[in-house]
């Protein structure tokens, strides 16, 4: 496998703003593979899905530094509106995801499609593609501004999910949804990915980034503080130290001095062995 | 057949493609200017009503209608009876004041082509689904970005309208109080404006930030719309209708008005 995105030595710091959000920050991400960001608030995670859509140095005016390559292409030298077609971002707050000008979610969804002139027929196919696979396809005639806090998730999820860009970057983009509608997003990423559309994700829930990422990065003040595969990364006894707290199935195998686990599954069956 | 668009107005006036109806607007209006005297106006204006009628919004209508023009038409004869300029028959000594035939129609020249455009646009209004208006407009040329505008603008005031609700209702979990006369009332609205306007200018960043990411502004592309807008024989029927009236009575008033057709009517002219 290729890399699809190659982050070089990068470094950020917004304007009127006395330190670096990101600092020196390199890594590759496989094409086809779940890579995550994890970190404790203030840790550079948003700004550096920023940077990769293209909002950074396009959007947000700062002093940089480094290259980051999209498939190839230097961000700093292609537009967002150009990098839109193999990069989507999925933000923190899905009301402001909405475009504002539509009056039925199905014209939500296919905002962005219009936008890159894509036909008609060819919009109506994807839109009712996308909601039936978003689970909204109830709601395609409801007007976006009167749904609920998941609902506006779920559009605001398709309508970058619809232009079928090759990198899907999520920053944490379940806030809204409960419990069962999250897993529900992150069984479609799921199949998304392995589909092969490579996904980075921005995320505080443990148990799911050792559920679905291959790889792990950990940003600490905005330098990488640990990178690897989920494993490497959790059972770091200096994990907390970077401001996040490893899966509570860290803790448990380790407190039972079983085998460190990171997963449900695996966790459940050697504690049953060891109370058997 | 339409997929998932919001309900729309059926009529026949609501089928027609919102340009025509642009057009109609403009060539109803500009006619009613045009002509030397209210008696084109008035036409237009019962014509308006029928048009109503058709769209089954004649209630609404003759309330907007009736509404604004009572009182403009009150206000504007009696400004322009008693001290229009070109006042000389006296219809009616008011004492204090007279009030005259010439201001007076000249008043009701005013009052019906303002009618004739507020109830043309009214139709359009009410029978043309904004989304369907940008895509006809965008269709025959308007910038994609002069159509995001207008889009956007008519859907940021129900956005502050909930924005406002939900930092009221969190002031008032703290102990605001919204309820009684309309001075508490007010003095309860001002520590809202802050919150409001301050959070509206961070919303506009990020939702500048997913326009960009969804594409608004890519170059070299024409951009196509969900929104199916049809241009039938009735629009190509219309627009023809449309233009020649709006010509012909360009034509003839100014024919009227250099005396190479007697004006049959000539009270009110301007």
């Amino acid at each position: 496998m290729s890399a699809i995105v190659h982050v070089e030595d990068f470094s950020f710091k917004y304007r009127d703003t006395k330190r670096r959000a990101v600092k020196h920050v390199s890594f590759d991400v496989e094409e086809g593979s779940c890579f995550a960001i994890i970190g404790a608030n203030g840790s550079g995670k948003s700004t550096l899905c920023n940077a990769l859509v293209g909002l950074i140095p396009h959007y947000f005016v700062g002093a940089r530094a480094g290259r980051i390559l999209i498939d190839g292409v230097d961000v700093a030298e292609s537009t967002i509106a150009e990098l839109s077609n193999t990069i989507g971002l999925v933000f923190q707050n899905p009301f402001n995801q909405l475009s504002y000008t539509a009056g039925t979610v199905a014209e939500e969804l296919a905002y962005g499609l219009g936008n890159h002139g894509v036909a008609r027929e060819l919009m109506i196919e994807r839109v009712e593609a996308v909601a039936k696979l978003m689970r909204i396809d109830h709601i395609l005639d409801k007007n976006p501004l009167e749904l609920s806090g998941g609902q506006v998730q779920r559009v605001a999820f398709g309508s970058t999910f619809i232009m079928e860009p090759r990198v899907l970057v999520l920053d944490e983009c379940t806030t809204q949804l409960d419990p069962l509608g999250a897993s529900e997003i992150f069984d479609i990423v799921k199949q998304l990915n392995a589909d092969g559309v490579t996904v980075i994700m921005v995320d505080h829930d443990m148990e799911r980034v050792a559920q679905y990422a291959d790889t792990v990065m950990v940003l600490d003040r905005g330098s990488v503080a640990a990178i690897g595969a989920p494993y490497e990364v959790f059972a770091d006894p200096e994990l907390e130290s970077h401001g996040v707290q490893p899966p509570d199935y860290v803790p448990l195998t380790r407190a039972l001095g079983l085998p460190i686990e990171i997963r449900e599954e695996p966790t459940i069956a050697a504690v049953k062995e060891v109370l058997a | 057949m339409p997929h998932h668009m919001p309900a729309m107005n059926t009529t026949v006036i609501g089928r027609l493609n919102p340009i025509t109806k642009i057009v109609a607007v403009f060539s109803l209006g500009l006619s009613a200017l045009a002509w030397p005297d209210f008696t084109l106006g008035l036409i237009v204006v019962a014509l308006l009503f029928v048009v109503s009628f058709m769209a089954h919004i004649q209630k609404d209508f003759a309330k907007i209608m009736f509404g604004f023009g009572i009182p403009v038409t009150v206000m504007l004869m009696f400004i322009q009876g008693m001290y229009s300029p070109k006042n000389k028959t006296v219809l009616l000594d008011l004492g204090f004041s007279q009030l005259c035939l010439e201001g007076v129609l000249y008043a009701a020249k005013v009052v019906v082509s303002l009618l004739v455009f507020l109830g043309s646009f009214y139709i359009m209004n009410k029978t043309t689904y904004v989304g369907s208006m940008v895509a006809a407009l965008t269709a025959v040329g308007l910038n994609a970005k002069v159509g995001y505008l207008v889009l956007a603008s008519l859907n940021v005031v129900p956005q502050m309208q909930r924005r406002m609700a939900v930092i009221q209702e969190a002031q008032s979990a703290r102990g605001l109080d919204a309820t009684g006369g309309m001075l508490s009332r007010i003095k309860a609205y001002i520590p809202l404006l802050g919150p409001v306007v301050l959070s509206s200018l961070t919303d506009a960043q990020e939702r500048g930030m997913t326009l960009e990411t969804r594409g608004f502004g890519i170059t070299g592309v024409r951009q196509t719309s969900y929104v199916k807008v049809d241009w039938n024989t009735m629009d190509t029927v219309a627009n023809w209708v449309l233009g020649i009236v709006l010509l012909a009575v360009v034509v003839v008033s100014i024919l009227m008005r250099i005396g190479v057709i007697p004006m049959l009517i000539t009270w009110g002219g301007v």
